[in-house]
């Protein structure tokens, strides 16, 4: 009945609208163009030869509701990294805080999860109503004793290489046969491990532990020259337990090669993989899509000429596509980073790789175009005509919204705006930073440190090439809340400054560059005294500007426990002078004069003389004295002229005067 | 403008061809002069491709300093024409700039053919070697700018690249206009003395000539900031600062002749119509041909049974150190602590904490008459009795399909336990 009677309704309304579009068309036929579209799509809606499936059940993941009230929270720029935000106190105000908030806060973590792991009695008693696992102590001690495949696979689930293999031997010595799977299990976590026992589970905080905000660019390498010896400490040893065990196997399966191929990768041994895998055709077996990428990684060690490296890896891709091998994400992955070594191979056939894959229906990661612009833009060499690859990758990953799934995804942030600081292209440096704001684009920046140096790299193109107003709204919007500037970064800033005439802006800076922990930075500092003496500004700047230095002196003066004491320079203590000249602070600039004598620094003529033209328009006659004897105490060459002047310009007592050419005639004599 | 131009040159070049022979006594001193100018004059166009100008009078110098390649050149020379001549067609309107240049151009080269004759003295020639120079500096601009925006330090490749981007160009200009703008602040440029001195030693009366070239030059220093200023900024008026449209590949050969972005050409080379036609004949690199190694519709690969393998695990892993995982706000945080099964299931449905339950359909719960089997009399009160109780299981929520049964159970012992006395009270029937 309901049916019948919704069939009859559905009807009806199919006629209706189409009697009404008929309508219409009649009555504004020059409107028809407006209304088709619209018109058309209610036919197909409700025609009664389309189902309308609806669905018994919408399920919804289990965090829907936190990710639909996560996603109302907008980023505060005036607050500091969520982590902090539980204790005010522990806000951390300079890079190296926020290295050693986070980091401790880490390693209290880690440290709490050890104790509960060593001594899991202690934790035995389950507080939480549905059992929780993941608060409840790990079992670490193998709890199987006896000598049996269960207590083989419960080694192995526990990662005890040689634990594994003892008891391996043990039952091959006693005559137990142990499964394939089993023995494969147990070949995977040999030469996942290279044949050592794992070392403890280091957590991603940990690996920054070394590196400093002084300069980006080494760093990168010394990350990366760290990371790849971590990963060639261990190296593949001839007829390890894997290649014992491998030989003991009567029929080794397509897996038993895999994991012996991929652990000889791994640990370098790349000629040693190829062998293995030529021994894995001649036992008519096929490889699996793991093997072949691993073998993909290791062509470019095997070969030497980039002909040779590229044909051998088409000759890979040729034999995945007979053995009927569907390729994968991390294939072209594997193919795109092998192609980086190929050199002018690699920019020739990394498009027709893409396009290949995508053929395959497998769409590109951040990985991949990470790879693609490595490629092309070479850190250090000329890039010529290759803008476009950026703009053109940029067009392509717009929008987009990516999930991780290579470990080279993070990579892609940083290569892409080392690009546009290369090439100066600001516009596409504001695209990648917008990429970055799509959905969940965010995490794939990459850890602490890799965050520091893609805002590092930013802003200093911010500076570079936008207007000062444009990169203070960046700055504000960035500083401290996600970036800790370090201090080249802030002198880039100050360069902006500069350029844009808004060194009024400096004492502000100051405070900053105080906070930031760069206040003791010679270089920076003497630049920022430098900047405010240079020109005269008006009276009201001039004034905020004698104050930030008298900061600055006391910057000099006290120095942070711990901190490198920066000491007076000749130039730093004249620049300190002319500011609280040019401001009228005569006592203090007086004070300042002193310190050339105590720090053994010598004053400029120049500076003397300026002094003296303002000790003039007070006409204090003794303050004007003690300037030239200060000169005549250093025996610059312009004490006469300044003898003069004082002379000239001033009204002299007899006691005055006799002083005065005494102290000519010492000059004189001197000479 | 530009066809006259092409026949000066033409005209210019041969009489030079032919003339260069019968000057081989000066062609060192010529080159000097032309050479030492070249780089003063058209500084700020030399490295760039700005104009066809700047390319023929480069290659005009070529012509007349090689004395061997007659018919090399030529051909090349014509090519270089025809290029310029395409060019000039494009561009029918000439900025400011450009015809400042070609006016020098020009009044150069009328000032050459007065040298040709066979039979005139050296001193005639160098004469109007002197009269063209002159010329030159008279048609030369001093370039200041008023733009303060330079950084030199940073921006040092940018006079490196043959092919720069609009923007790119703009800020190079600037940078080398401000460049010379400081240099002829003050004294004159030592290199326009130094050319200044050579062109004089060629004359017989060298330090009257010298001095006299150096009163002009001066004279261009003289002139008011304001006047320079004003000349700058209408070139300035005049510019267009290209923005490159997206996704459009502007390969050119490097060979040729391109205007730079204060030619009108230019906006008309980018104009909109041929942006259309950039997007119309936009190629991604993306479309390239694939290699074709796999067939299109490759079968899945038959996925391992046994479960994530180890180097799967380290994989997840792996990745999952490489991003970042850190909450950014308390949501997020419990997202996490979901995903770690350490907080309560923040409810989706109301269906929320029903894991035993969950698999269990609903008319197990409500439908419960199955359970009085015959273990229970078929009708009476001790019958009427139990489809109460199954009535009161069906509305409860509390109890699981389990214990509903577990609960029935307990009653199908009860009642058989007292079935001596239901049957005495005649309660059970059966």
């Amino acid at each position: 009945m309901a049916s019948s009677c919704s069939q009859a309704l559905r009807h009806h309304v199919c006629k209706s609208s189409r009697i009404l579009r008929v309508h219409l068309q009649k009555a504004w036929p020059n409107r028809s163009f407006v209304l088709n579209p619209a018109a058309d799509q209610q036919p197909a809606v409700s025609s009664p030869e389309e189902e309308i499936v609806i669905p018994k059940k919408k399920t919804w993941s289990k965090e829907a509701v936190l990710q639909a009230l996560a996603s109302t929270v907008n980023r505060d720029p005036t607050a500091s990294d969520y982590r902090f935000q539980d204790d005010p106190y522990l806000t951390p105000k300079t890079s190296s805080e926020f290295k050693l908030f986070s980091l401790s806060q880490e390693s209290g973590r880690n440290a709490a999860k050890y104790f509960i792991s060593t001594y899991p009695k202690y934790f035995q008693k389950d507080y939480a109503q549905p059992h929780i696992p993941c608060l409840m102590p790990e079992t670490l001690e193998a709890q199987i004793e006896e000598v049996s495949e269960a207590a083989l696979i419960e080694r192995i689930q526990m990662r005890k290489v040689k634990a594994a293999v003892d008891l391996y031997d043990q039952l091959q010595q006693a005559g137990t046969p142990v499964s394939l799977d089993v023995t494969n299990q147990l070949l995977d976590l040999i030469c996942f491990y290279g044949d050592c026992d794992p070392a403890q589970e280091n957590v991603p905080e940990q690996r920054n532990e070394e590196t400093e905000d002084v300069q980006d660019e080494p760093q990168t390498k010394k990350g990366r020259a760290s990371k790849a010896s971590d990963k060639l400490k261990a190296a593949w040893k001839e007829n390890n337990n894997a290649e014992r065990i491998f030989a003991l196997l009567s029929e080794p399966n397509t897996h038993s090669y895999s994991a012996l191929i991929r652990g000889m990768v791994k640990y370098g041994a790349y000629s040693k993989a190829f062998s293995t895998y030529t021994d894995l055709l001649n036992n008519q077996l096929k490889a699996d899509v793991s093997t072949f990428n691993a073998l993909i990684t290791a062509a470019p060690e095997v070969k030497e000429k980039y002909n040779e490296k590229w044909e051998l890896i088409v000759d890979l891709l040729k034999q995945m596509a007979e053995q009927k091998v569907k390729p994968n994400l991390l294939t072209l992955n594997a193919v795109l980073k092998a192609l980086r070594r190929c050199g002018t191979v690699g920019k020739s056939q990394a498009f027709p790789v893409i396009s290949e894959m995508r053929a395959l229906s497998i769409d590109p990661s951040l990985a991949s175009y990470n790879h693609l612009l490595s490629i092309f833009y070479k850190p250090g060499a000329p890039f010529q005509g290759q803008t476009d690859i950026l703009q053109e990758v940029m067009n392509e990953v717009s929008g987009k919204s990516f999930t991780p799934q290579d470990p080279d995804d993070a990579q892609f942030f940083i290569t892409a705006v080392r690009i546009c600081l290369d090439t100066k292209d600001i516009e596409q440096a504001y695209r990648v930073h917008e990429l970055l704001g799509v959905g969940e684009n965010w995490r794939l920046l990459g850890n602490d440190f890799q965050q520091n140096i893609y805002h590092a790299r930013f802003f200093s193109l911010l500076c570079m090439m936008e207007n000062i107003d444009v990169v203070l709204k960046w700055y504000r919007d960035l500083v401290p809340s996600v970036y800790y500037p370090s201090s080249n970064v802030m002198r880039d800033l100050l360069q902006a400054l500069d350029t844009d005439n808004r060194l009024d802006l400096i004492p502000q800076i100051w405070k900053d560059l105080k906070q930031l922990g760069h206040g003791n930075r010679q270089t920076l500092v003497e630049e920022l005294l430098t900047l405010m003496a240079r020109e005269k500004q008006n009276q009201e700047v001039q004034e905020t500007f004698a104050e930030c230095a008298l900061d600055i002196k006391k910057m000099y003066d006290t120095g942070d426990r711990g901190k490198v004491m920066m000491s007076w320079t000749a130039g730093s203590l004249s620049d300190l002078v002319s500011v609280l000249l040019a401001a009228q602070r005569r006592q203090d600039a007086w004070e300042i004069l002193k310190l050339f004598k105590t720090h053994n620094r010598v004053p400029s003529e120049e500076l003397l003389d300026k002094f003296l033209t303002c000790i003039k328009e007070s006409g204090d006659v003794n303050q004007a004295l003690e300037l030239v004897q200060i000169s005549a105490g250093f025996c610059l060459p312009g004490t006469p002229k300044l003898i003069q002047r004082v002379q000239q310009e001033f009204l002299l007592s007899e006691q005055q005067k006799s002083m005065l050419s005494d102290l000519e005639i010492q000059t004189f004599n001197s000479d | 403008m530009y066809r006259r131009l092409l026949i000066n040159i033409n005209q210019v070049r041969n009489r030079l061809i032919h003339t260069h022979n019968t000057r081989l006594t000066l062609p060192s001193t010529k080159c000097k002069e032309r050479e030492s100018f070249a780089p003063v004059a058209w500084a700020p166009c030399a490295a760039r491709p700005l104009g066809t100008s700047s390319i023929s009078f480069s290659e005009n110098k070529e012509s007349s300093t090689s004395l061997s390649e007659d018919k090399g050149k030529t051909a090349e020379e014509n090519e270089v024409n025809a290029e310029v001549n395409t060019d000039g067609q494009r561009n029918t309107e000439m900025n400011e700039g450009t015809e400042i240049s070609n006016a020098t151009l020009t009044s150069q080269l009328e000032t050459e053919p007065v040298v040709k004759p066979e039979d005139r003295k050296q001193v005639e020639k160098t004469k109007s070697g002197k009269e063209s120079l002159l010329e030159l500096l008279g048609a030369m601009k001093v370039e200041v700018t008023t733009v303060r925006k330079i950084r030199p330090s940073k921006t040092p490749r940018m006079s490196e690249r043959p092919n720069q981007e609009p923007m790119e160009s703009t800020h190079s200009m600037f940078q080398r206009a401000t460049a010379e703008g400081s240099q002829q602040h003050g004294t004159l440029n030592p290199e326009l003395v130094a050319a200044v001195s050579a062109a004089a030693s060629t004359l017989p009366n060298r330090h009257q000539a010298e001095s006299e070239l150096l009163k002009q030059l001066r004279k261009h220093e003289a002139i008011p900031d304001t006047q320079r200023r004003a000349d700058i900024g209408h070139i300035i008026s005049d510019m267009k600062v290209g923005k490159r449209p997206n996704g459009r590949s502007n390969v050119r050969p490097t060979s040729q002749i391109r205007f730079d972005d204060d030619g009108k050409g230019y906006t008309q080379d980018r104009g909109i119509t041929s942006e259309l036609d950039g997007v119309r004949r936009r190629k991604s690199p993306f479309t390239s041909k694939r290699l074709n190694l796999f067939a299109a519709a490759a079968e899945q690969d038959a996925l391992s049974d046994l479960g994530p393998t180890l180097w799967d695990i380290d994989l997840v892993n792996q990745i999952v150190q490489a991003t970042n995982q850190m909450p950014r706000n308390g949501f997020e945080e419990m997202i996490q602590w979901t995903k770690e099964g350490r907080l309560w299931l923040y409810p989706i449905n109301n269906e929320a904490g029903l894991e035993e339950e969950a698999s269990v359909p609903f008319h197990e719960h409500v439908f419960l008459e199955k359970h009085l089997d015959e273990s229970f009399p078929q009708q009476g009160p001790v019958r009427h009795f139990m489809e109460l109780v199954i009535t009161g299981l069906a509305k409860n929520h509390h109890l699981t399909v389990q214990q509903k049964k577990e609960h029935i159970d307990w009653f199908r012992d009860y009642f058989r336990q007292k079935e001596d006395v239901l049957k005495e009270a005649e309660a059970y029937l059966n």
